[in-house]
């Protein structure tokens, strides 16, 4: 759920930007360290009074905001804005750079150990809920993020910046003729994704006791997944790509592999049906009238349903007829994966009774990554696109 | 002094640039010259051989980020695979000893394997998406490597990778066996580190012909064509999926090749070298280099690879604080590249770093068009 | 007269819009067809259809009598149909003969190793793709020669670049060229040298088919006229005919008119 606060933030200003912001993780990063060496520096501990206590939360709780928009600023001025309108691989180098030296000014600051904040009864107070013992910052935590997502969807959609920042996303040359300080709507958008991340710096210690100087990097590539999980650029997204890739990652750690061999072949019955049923059938609505002949539909059919030998046919034999021709490579092309699941289901089922080990829970996110990303980039709730040609 | 500088600079532009390219080459194979005479200690030899292999690195990253235009955070991946390649099937780990001809190619083509299977799904996606695609595949890379210690002894790497024999163990020990005199026997295993330097200086110059060749070339137009506008190169007849392939197979064979070769001078491989961060260094290399541009790149490579090491010779700082430094550099270094001078040190003649520049008429339309679009919506309502 | 390019009912449709509506006409060979109609009504987006960027939903494209509808962009582009963009897409930091080479790509056969190498036969081929460059090239006479060639083409003034975007894509020797509004911000002297171009072009032998705003140079160059409006075919024949249907007067000047009206 920690997720969902960093993947609002990415989702922010990839929405409006259209880039990926790399440094998010460490803008995080810098939430939590700056808001653990404010409770340090207060010496906050159970033995204050409450109004005390919640007083230097509340103080703390102003650093993890404050420290990240200050720098969430300067980055966009110093790193960001001048290379507006440049190609995509250019401000996405830069922002690696950025993620470079903020982590090790982070060490060069508050060294390289990680930093721990003093032990509090109320970040390990736990509740019974259900018969189940849940920590109550667990409960806040997610709280805190469905009110924020709330209120950044309200934000969004219905205020006077929400509406500009919109409109900035959508065409940044004609919102501007539109009388949009785009300039302006950018530094806001930095602003709220920095603010969030700072929170969610600050949650993460509380709830973890300790943060590293290179936590931003895994955290922020966690939450730019469960963006893109989500859809990017989309608000509820977020917040359901973190849930999703939360529990994944829970429940994915403990899971045999004989369970995952089931989903793979789960998936190669999918393939199997876009191959033989769905994609054939979406291929014969472009047959013209005049050529719809039942042979000419067969033999498309037999292309996608027979593909190893009738799609190599196909494309060594008759390379004048386009629609037989794409049928057929994209059919080999469907093959050819559906033998990759297979393949994959299979070893799986081999090594059956193995368990996945916890040091494999970094992969888990990571593969997840690389599958939506392959399979699916507009995420589950959808992004919203707008490429001009 | 505005007048002097530029007697001075048109003075530097008049020399032709392949004088200035022969007295680079002919100082890098003499560096070692200084060594035998005393001028300098053998570690500037290692360091100088760590500087090549990592400019055979980026040229290799170069064709698919300089020539293509796709960033690769994962590069990294691709050495590895070469530098496991190499371990394994010449170590004691399987007691297999595979000779070196053998191993180059087998390591490149694995590392094109890999690139294949990674590029064959991916390529379509948009440039910063495929970005983050190859960085997530060289940490899954890296945390299988340290997750499978039967196959590659997990964090702790391989050790006693067998020594370079040019001609493969059988046929040398049979020669030193036939009574050749110790010093010709001697050159028949590279293990020193000027005879090291030799072999990947005579590698880099040699991919550095071979990829200038292939630049004006059909090939490196069309990849220049993707990079710059892949809509108007598929539709000047460019096959957008097979030319990415092309340049992604490539690059991961350089990779594999120059992983062998690090495998080979290093003895000792583990995960540890395969860090994203070695990722994010080729590519400041590259960065720093200027995009595209072959000299540029393996200037970059040597600067970033030598100039860190002067630099700590000569502070004599503590190795943990130094460290924090050189990324703190190079973090800046890219921004400051990308930001002020994104053509990098050394450009590719003709890069201008700007993909869209503003036209006045081309503006002008665009008023018009939004123009037109609010008359039209006007005329909708009424 | 040889058909080359036959449109039969082709459709094509974004989300609810149909953008272009069961479209159908052809093109015969050596012929200058232009493509009218006010903005929005589907002329862009029958090019693409054309030139493989969209997939039609329905109907086909002929080229010589043989399907390309489906085929991806590089296909069409083999297949002998090359184009130039309205909002000018150009190699901007490739040199400006590199730009025609590249239009050449279709035409040229060197691999990667060969390349590397620099075997015989890519010298020989590389040597052959170049002179023809030139003679492209020098179609626009004193517009891209000597160091104008090695310039990048990001640097050329505005019409200069819509003149190398026709040198590209007349650099595959297409056997059907499309171009979208050629002369579109050039002043009118330009235009008018452009004007004479094209018809040359059409004189060596080319078959053209263009989307032009401009009356006046529809007028100079075209053999037909094909009128659009929402997607639809609403007149074709000679400008004269065109010019003067009702249903032509009504899309371009009708809304004006109802306008007053209200």
């Amino acid at each position: 759920m920690i997720y969902a606060l960093i993947a609002l933030g990415y989702t922010m200003v990839y929405g409006v930007l259209k880039f990926i912001n790399f440094a998010h993780g460490e803008i995080f990063t810098i939430g939590g360290y700056v808001s653990a060496f404010t409770l340090l520096a207060l010496g906050v501990s159970d033995s204050m009074s409450f109004a005390t206590l919640a007083g230097c939360l509340l103080l703390a709780l102003l650093g993890a905001v404050a420290a990240p928009v200050i720098v969430g600023l300067v980055v966009e001025r110093v790193a960001y804005r001048p290379l507006r309108g440049r190609s995509r691989i250019m401000p996405l180098l830069s922002a690696i750079g950025v993620s470079i030296v903020l982590q090790q000014l982070i060490i060069l600051i508050f060294g390289p150990t990680p930093i721990t904040m003093p032990t509090l009864k109320i970040a390990s107070a736990a509740v019974s809920l259900f018969g189940v013992r849940v920590r109550v910052l667990a409960l806040a935590i997610i709280v805190i993020s469905a009110l924020l997502m709330v209120a950044l969807s309200y934000l969004v959609r219905s205020t006077r910046i929400g509406k500009a920042m919109r409109a900035t996303s959508q065409d940044m040359e004609a919102a501007e003729m539109m009388g949009i300080e785009t300039d302006k709507t950018i530094v806001f958008t930095f602003i709220v994704g920095s603010a969030l991340a700072g929170i969610g710096g600050l949650l993460v210690l509380m709830y973890y006791g300790s943060l590293k100087f290179d936590a931003g990097f895994l955290y922020g590539l966690k939450a730019f997944t469960a963006a893109v999980l989500g859809g990017i650029g989309n608000i509820p997204g977020a917040v359901l790509g973190a849930l999703v890739l939360g529990m994944t990652e829970t429940y994915g750690v403990s899971m045999d592999l004989g369970l995952i061999a089931w989903l793979v072949v789960a998936g190669l019955v999918a393939g199997l049906y876009v191959q033989m049923v769905r994609v054939p059938r979406h291929r014969l609505l472009h047959i013209a009238n005049d050529r719809r002949t039942p042979d000419y539909e067969r033999r498309i059919m037999n292309v996608y349903r027979l593909a190893p030998y009738h799609a190599v046919k196909t494309l060594l034999g008759e390379r004048t007829d386009a629609l037989l021709s794409v049928s057929a490579s994209h059919a080999v092309r469907l093959t050819v994966g559906n033998i990759f699941l297979a393949a994959t289901a299979a070893i799986f089922f081999i090594n059956g009774s193995a368990r996945i080990d916890t040091r494999w829970q970094p992969v888990i996110a990571f593969v997840v990554l690389m599958v939506i990303l392959m399979f699916r980039p507009s995420g589950i709730l959808g992004e919203h696109i707008t490429e001009k040609v | 002094m505005a007048a002097f500088t530029q007697t001075v600079r048109s003075a530097f532009t008049k020399v032709p640039r392949w004088v200035y390219l022969t007295a680079a080459w002919v100082l890098a194979a003499l560096f070692p010259v200084l060594n035998a005479l005393d001028l300098v200690q053998t570690a500037w030899i290692r360091v100088g051989v760590l500087s090549l292999l990592f400019a055979l690195l980026a040229l290799g990253l170069n064709i698919i980020m300089g020539e293509t235009g796709l960033l690769n955070l994962g590069y990294i991946a691709f050495f590895a695979f070469g530098a496991y390649t190499t371990a394994l099937l010449s170590s004691p780990k399987f007691d297999l000893h595979w000779p070196f001809a053998a191993l180059i190619v087998v390591s490149a083509l694995v590392a094109m394997l890999g690139g294949f299977l990674i590029g064959l799904p991916t390529l379509r996606l948009r440039g910063d998406y495929l970005a983050i695609v190859t960085l997530a595949f060289g940490e899954i890379v890296r945390l299988t490597i340290v997750n499978v210690p039967t196959l590659t002894n997990g964090p702790n790497g391989i050790t006693g990778i067998d020594f370079l024999k040019p001609l493969g163990p059988g046929v040398t020990a049979r020669l030193q066996s036939a009574g050749l005199p110790q010093a010709v026997s001697n050159l028949l295993t590279i293990d020193k580190p000027t005879e090291y330097y030799y072999l990947v200086l005579v590698c880099v110059a040699l991919g550095a012909l071979l990829l200038s060749n292939l630049k004006n070339s059909r090939v490196g137009r069309a990849w220049n064509a993707l990079r710059e506008d892949e809509l108007a190169a598929v539709s000047s007849g460019i096959t957008a999926s097979r030319m990415k392939l092309l340049s992604v197979l490539l690059s991961s064979a350089i990779a594999g090749f120059a992983g062998s070769l690090y495998a080979y001078y290093s003895n000792v491989i583990s995960p540890e070298s395969f860090i994203f961060m070695q990722s994010v260094i080729v590519v400041c290399m590259v960065v720093l280099g200027g995009m595209g541009s072959i000299p540029g790149v393996i200037l970059g490579a040597i600067v970033l690879q030598a100039l860190p090491q002067v630099i700590r010779e000569s502070a004599g700082a503590a190795r943990s604080e130094f460290e924090v430094y050189r990324m703190l550099v190079f973090g800046v270094i890219i921004v400051a590249m990308v930001v002020l001078r994104p053509e990098g040190l050394l450009p590719d003649k003709l890069w201008r770093g700007q993909a869209h520049e503003a036209d006045p008429r081309e503006l002008e339309r665009t008023r018009q068009t939004l123009f037109d679009l609010e008359e039209g919506e006007q005329d909708l309502e009424a | 007269m040889e058909t080359i390019l036959n449109l039969d009912g082709v459709s094509m449709s974004f989300g609810g819009l149909k953008a272009v509506d069961d479209l159908t006409f052809d093109v015969t060979r050596n012929e200058i067809v232009s493509i009218i109609g006010p903005n929005g009504s589907g002329k862009t987006t029958t090019f693409n259809v054309i030139s493989g960027l969209y997939e039609p939903d329905s109907g086909d494209i002929l080229l010589k009598g043989e399907s390309v509808a489906g085929l991806r962009p590089d296909q069409v582009h083999d297949k002998g149909i090359a184009r130039t963009f309205q909002s000018l897409r150009l190699f901007s930091n490739m040199s400006v003969l590199d730009n025609v080479l590249v239009g050449m790509h279709s035409n040229s056969k060197s691999g990667l190793v060969a390349s590397m190498l620099r075997l015989p036969s890519v010298r020989r081929e590389e040597a052959a793709m170049r002179a023809r460059a030139q003679e492209i090239l020098s179609m626009f006479p004193g517009r891209f020669s000597g160091p104008r060639q090695s310039q990048a083409a990001g640097s050329l003034s505005y019409a200069n670049r819509r003149r190398l975007e026709i040198a590209r894509a007349l650099a595959s020797d297409p056997v059907l060229l499309l171009l979208d509004e050629p002369v579109a911000g050039m002043n009118p002297m330009e235009s008018h040298e452009l004007m004479e171009q094209i018809c040359d072009l059409r004189d060596a032998g080319y078959t053209i088919l263009m989307i032009e705003h401009d009356m006046h140079v529809v007028e100079g160059v075209s053999d037909r006229v094909i009128a659009m409006d929402h997607g639809v075919k609403i007149a074709e024949g000679t400008y004269e005919q065109v010019a003067n249907d009702p249903l032509v007067v009504e899309a371009y000047l009708g809304k004006r008119s109802a306008h007053t009206a209200s």
